[in-house]
């Protein structure tokens, strides 16, 4: 199956099961939780499920292209559903089945897995599912995010596109795969993914990253004094990307790791608060 | 009589818990039975990380009858002269609800009383059982809990389901929010997600009717006999260890072993990372061929029958990526010179308060200087040293950042690679190895005493920070290092006094006098219950044989084994009695007594005369002995003393009224005690009958 109906399949299925089907985030994020639609929604009391595809993006995990597995830009396809839905499992099955996988002749298995953001302050548990021992989802109950304590909590489950795409299609590399109408995942990403490593592992400035961190978190404090959480929310992300790329430069230091973890995750917590706050976690109006 | 069955549907518990979760359940279950006076014909249960089911069998319906006394006011109290109730037991009998028809005299001890006797319990176990699987499920304790719905219960995974019958009808219990019925769960895959139960009965047939193999030790067994069938096909052999054994038991409701091929070129790859890859990172085991080289399959267990091999192929596809990853680690890293990184270990903290990794080298290679002079290893100083100043270069690299358990063992292979020296690079290899008392014994001497210098300084440095173990708790893994220490010198035959070398780990921390004193004695003291534990459960000495060698020497660990080897061969040749026998009168004697002086010169009778001049020639022999560690040799030579002392105590008085002669008549057998103790304190020896064992 190619990458666009993987994508088209699960916004139908869950459409189909009450789920507004969002956009990605136009920013760069490590991980579907990190659109507002996640992020924002889960806190609150307000139901919401939503679904959508996002590209995301992880330096550290470039391969120059010549891993069949890894890349530096994945695309996963989040569903959020809050309050937790009983049968959840059973959803999560019925959308492998509808995606094709026949499920009597695959093992599949939920393997401890609880997942965690320092930077968001977020914390879930749960399990990655595996697939004839390919993960290909996450399955998470969301505990906390942005430092607090979540009532209702929320069922996030994060297909990663490219994995369920190798599985259906039955290929060993994600350049063989067919985004869909004959464009090939390796036209269109091949030379992306070359060029990104070169760039996170080897000639990323880390003086101008550093110096951009600082401003982008400046700019977010002073957003917060506004009340505008929305913007200052975006500029913690460029925070949160720019110290992946100094991640995989390789410079960031331990302690210097701890300082900025804690930057980001005090950001995230106060925009939290500033959202709960303006909306009383209903809704923004 | 009746039967409760009770299932807790849960969402896939972390396999590594279950157990432990299901024997708290049957313990919380027996105890609260017990509690409520039902009696019963037995508990049993069995797990999955899908369901936690208890089976209650002959259980009574009701509570069992039994008398209960009410003593109500003294006889002389509740009636007056005329014998008439008085205001006393009226209120008695009113707050009791009881008619005074219905009281009688009841004699106790303190005199006659007026009271009732009425017959309590009779309740129904049906109405008991509802109130107390809520208050059971409570009361167990998870290390990480969740909530997921409004009850805002914190469990370790979401509840799905409740399966409760008594008496093969539905007992209608509540918890979390989820209300009890006559349903069980099914397979995840394989069936449907409920079938109906409504008798034991029904349940093993339902669950053998839908996939589900319930019991652990038939899972076990289905395991290991198809893993051995793909041995025999395969003409391989494979090493299943518990752990995960023990994931496939809990993880797989209807575990099928399947096996798979991968693409011999990542044979290249060190073996230890293809190892490594397969059991950490993807669950499944290599297969070796019969000279014990690695093989390119592999075994793993799926949930499902893989008739159509769709899970083999699946997983051969998944170890090829995995295989791709470890190659360019392994490519990427060996790019870079490893001695170059060293400096960089500023950057990577060790602990806390307790600095880098930087720092902690330092330390580490001046504990191997003092180690190589102890054990005689001079030769080895600089290699040793070299690989102490580089063994946590690979906390750098790829591959361990990637892989933590693979440090030490990347250090090693990465220079191994580089053609550096076999001391140097086979140190840094085995140095976090053991990893318990049951690993096989290090082939490198310079691992184990790299590994040695490492852990004292991990000891010293977290019980310095104020760390404390217990029983359940020991989160940075200092148990485990004291025992591999115990281990090393054991296995290596070290001379190794323990007692310096950990004030010397200790100084490095140790900010005041104070400070260094108690944490000496608190590692001291850890070493000592280390040794006698491993002693006992891992060597199997008689727990006798180890409180008799712990004395005041013990931590000069290879020593204290020795003794405890000699004792266990005195003990099989049945000496050890009269050893025993010996000190405890030796003991016995001067017991609260100051050493006293001896002199030759005071001597008196004939056979304290002999005695002295027996043990004046025998001493230096035994001494010599024991200085040799030959402590079965240095007992027997003792033991040939023993008619001597015997006729000692038979025909000399020691407590004689002479001052003098008496208290030199006890330095003599002090004397004599003193040697016997430098083996062992044989008093503590239990004297068995004949045909006993301990």
């Amino acid at each position: 199956m190619s990458i666009q109906n993987v994508i088209l399949k699960l916004q139908d299925f869950w459409a189909e099961r009450g789920c507004y089907i969002a956009s990605g985030y136009d920013n760069e994020v490590g991980a579907g939780t990190m659109s507002p639609d996640t992020f924002f929604r889960v806190l609150g009391k307000k139901p919401w499920r939503a679904a959508y595809w996002q590209p995301a993006r992880r330096p550290d995990d470039g391969r120059y292209g010549q891993n069949p597995n890894r890349v530096q830009k994945h695309n996963q396809f989040q569903v959020i559903i809050k309050p937790v839905p009983d049968e959840g499992q059973i959803l999560f099955l019925d959308s492998l089945i509808y995606l094709g996988v026949d499920i009597n002749i695959h093992d599949i298995k939920f393997d401890e897995d609880n997942w965690a953001s320092p930077s968001l302050g977020a914390w879930g548990v749960g399990w990655q599912v595996m697939c004839d021992g390919l993960e290909i989802t996450q399955f998470t109950y969301f505990q906390q995010a942005g430092g607090m304590e979540l009532n209702p909590n929320s069922l996030e489950i994060t297909y990663g596109v490219e994995r369920l795409a190798m599985f259906l299609d039955g290929q060993n590399n994600i350049y063989d795969l067919d985004w869909g109408n004959k464009v090939s995942y390796s036209a269109l990403n091949l030379e992306c993914e070359r060029q990104f490593s070169i760039y996170n592992f080897e000639l990323a400035d880390i003086v101008m990253l550093r110096g951009v961190f600082q401003q982008y978190q400046k700019e977010a404090e002073k957003l917060l004094e506004h009340q505008l959480y929305l913007p200052a929310y975006d500029y913690l992300l460029k925070c949160s990307h720019t110290f992946n790329i100094l991640d995989a430069r390789k410079a960031i230091s331990v302690a210097e790791r701890t300082a900025l973890m804690g930057i980001m995750r005090n950001l995230s917590a106060r925009i939290a608060q500033k959202y709960v706050m303006q909306t009383d976690g209903e809704d923004h109006g | 009589m009746a039967d409760l069955l009770f299932e807790l549907g849960v969402e896939e518990i972390p396999t590594h818990a279950v157990g432990a979760i299901h024997n708290q359940l049957k313990d919380l279950f027996r105890a609260r039975l017990e509690k409520l006076n039902l009696s019963h014909g037995g508990i049993e249960g069995a797990a999955s990380n899908r369901r936690l089911m208890v089976h209650v069998t002959r259980l009574s319906e009701k509570t069992a009858h039994k008398e209960e006394t009410v003593l109500g006011p003294a006889k002389r109290i509740a009636l007056d002269e005329r014998g008439a109730p008085t205001v006393a037991l009226k209120k008695f009998c009113e707050i009791n609800q009881v008619k005074l028809a219905d009281v009688v005299e009841i004699e106790t001890a303190k005199g006659s009383y007026l009271g009732i006797v009425r017959v309590a319990g009779g309740e129904d176990t049906a109405k008991l059982l509802q109130t107390a699987i809520p208050e059971i499920l409570a009361g167990l304790t998870f290390s990480k809990t969740m909530v997921w719905n409004e009850s805002r219960v914190p469990f370790i995974r979401p509840i799905r389901n409740i399966l409760a019958l008594f008496n093969n009808k539905p007992l209608a219990v509540e918890f979390a929010g989820i209300q009890s019925g006559n349903k069980a769960l099914g397979h995840l895959l394989l069936s449907d997600a409920f079938f109906e139960v409504n008798s034991f009965k029904d349940y093993v047939q339902g669950l053998s009717k839908n996939f589900i193999i319930l019991r652990e030790e038939e899972r076990k067994a289905k395991i290991l006999a198809e893993i051995k069938d793909i041995e025999a096909d395969l003409d391989g052999r494979v090493r299943v260890d518990e752990t995960m054994l023990d994931y496939y038991v809990f993880s797989n409701e209807y575990p099928v072993a399947f096996s798979g091929s991968f693409d011999a070129k990542y044979l290249n790859l060190p073996a230890e990372i293809i190892a490594t890859f397969m059991t950490h990172e993807k669950k499944l085991l290599p297969v070796y061929d019969r000279a014990g080289k690695l093989s390119n399959f592999f075994v793993g267990v799926a949930n499902i029958p893989d008739e159509n091999k769709k899970v083999s192929r699946g997983n051969e596809k998944v170890i090829k990526a995995t295989f791709e990853d470890a190659q360019f680690f392994w490519d990427m890293d060996r790019k870079i010179d490893f001695f170059s990184l060293k400096p960089l270990l500023k950057n990577v903290m060790f602990q806390k308060e307790l600095g880098t990794y930087l720092d902690k080298i330092g330390r580490v290679a001046a504990l191997v200087d003092f180690l190589v002079n102890e054990t005689h290893n001079g030769a080895l100083r600089e290699k040793l040293q070299k690989a102490a100043f580089h063994c946590k270069n690979d906390l750098l690299t790829k591959m361990v950042r990637e892989f933590p358990s693979l440090q030490g063992i990347m250090g090693g292979l990465y220079l191994k690679e580089a053609g550096e020296d076999p001391v140097v690079w086979k140190a840094i290899y085995g140095h976090y190895l053991p990893r318990g008392l049951a690993d096989e014994k290090l082939d490198d001497l310079g691992a184990g005493i790299l590994s040695i210098a490492d852990r004292i300084d991990n000891i010293a440095g977290f019980v310095g920070k104020g760390i404390k173990i217990s029983s359940s708790k020991d989160p940075y893994g200092i148990r485990r290092d004291a025992n591999a220490i115990i281990k090393i010198i054991v296995d290596f035959k070290l001379a190794v006094d323990l007692a310096p070398l950990i004030r010397l780990a200790v100084l490095n921390f140790a900010k005041k006098d104070a400070d260094l004193q108690r944490d000496c004695d608190a590692i001291n003291e850890l070493f000592i219950s280390r040794l006698e534990n491993s002693l006992k459960d891992y060597w199997h000495f008689r727990y006798d044989i180890v409180n008799a060698v712990l004395g005041k020497d013990a931590l000069s660990v290879y020593d204290t084994f020795l003794k405890a080897e000699a004792l266990a061969k005195l003990a099989a040749g049945g000496l050890v009695d009269q050893l025993a026998a010996v000190q405890r009168r030796l003991k016995n004697i001067s017991k609260g007594m100051e050493r006293c002086h001896f002199s030759e010169g005071l001597l008196k009778d004939h056979e304290e005369k002999i005695l002295s001049d027996i043990f004046k020639e025998s001493k230096p022999r035994i001494d010599a002995l024991i200085i040799k560690k030959n402590y079965l040799q240095a007992s027997s030579e003792i033991l040939e003393m023993k008619p001597i002392i015997d006729r000692f105590f038979d025909k000399v008085l020691v407590m004689d009224e002479n001052e003098s002669l008496r208290k030199n008549r006890i330095a003599l057998l002090q004397r004599i005690d003193e040697l016997l103790s430098s083996v062992a304190d044989f008093s503590l020896l239990v004297e068995l009958k004949p045909g006993e064992k301990i």
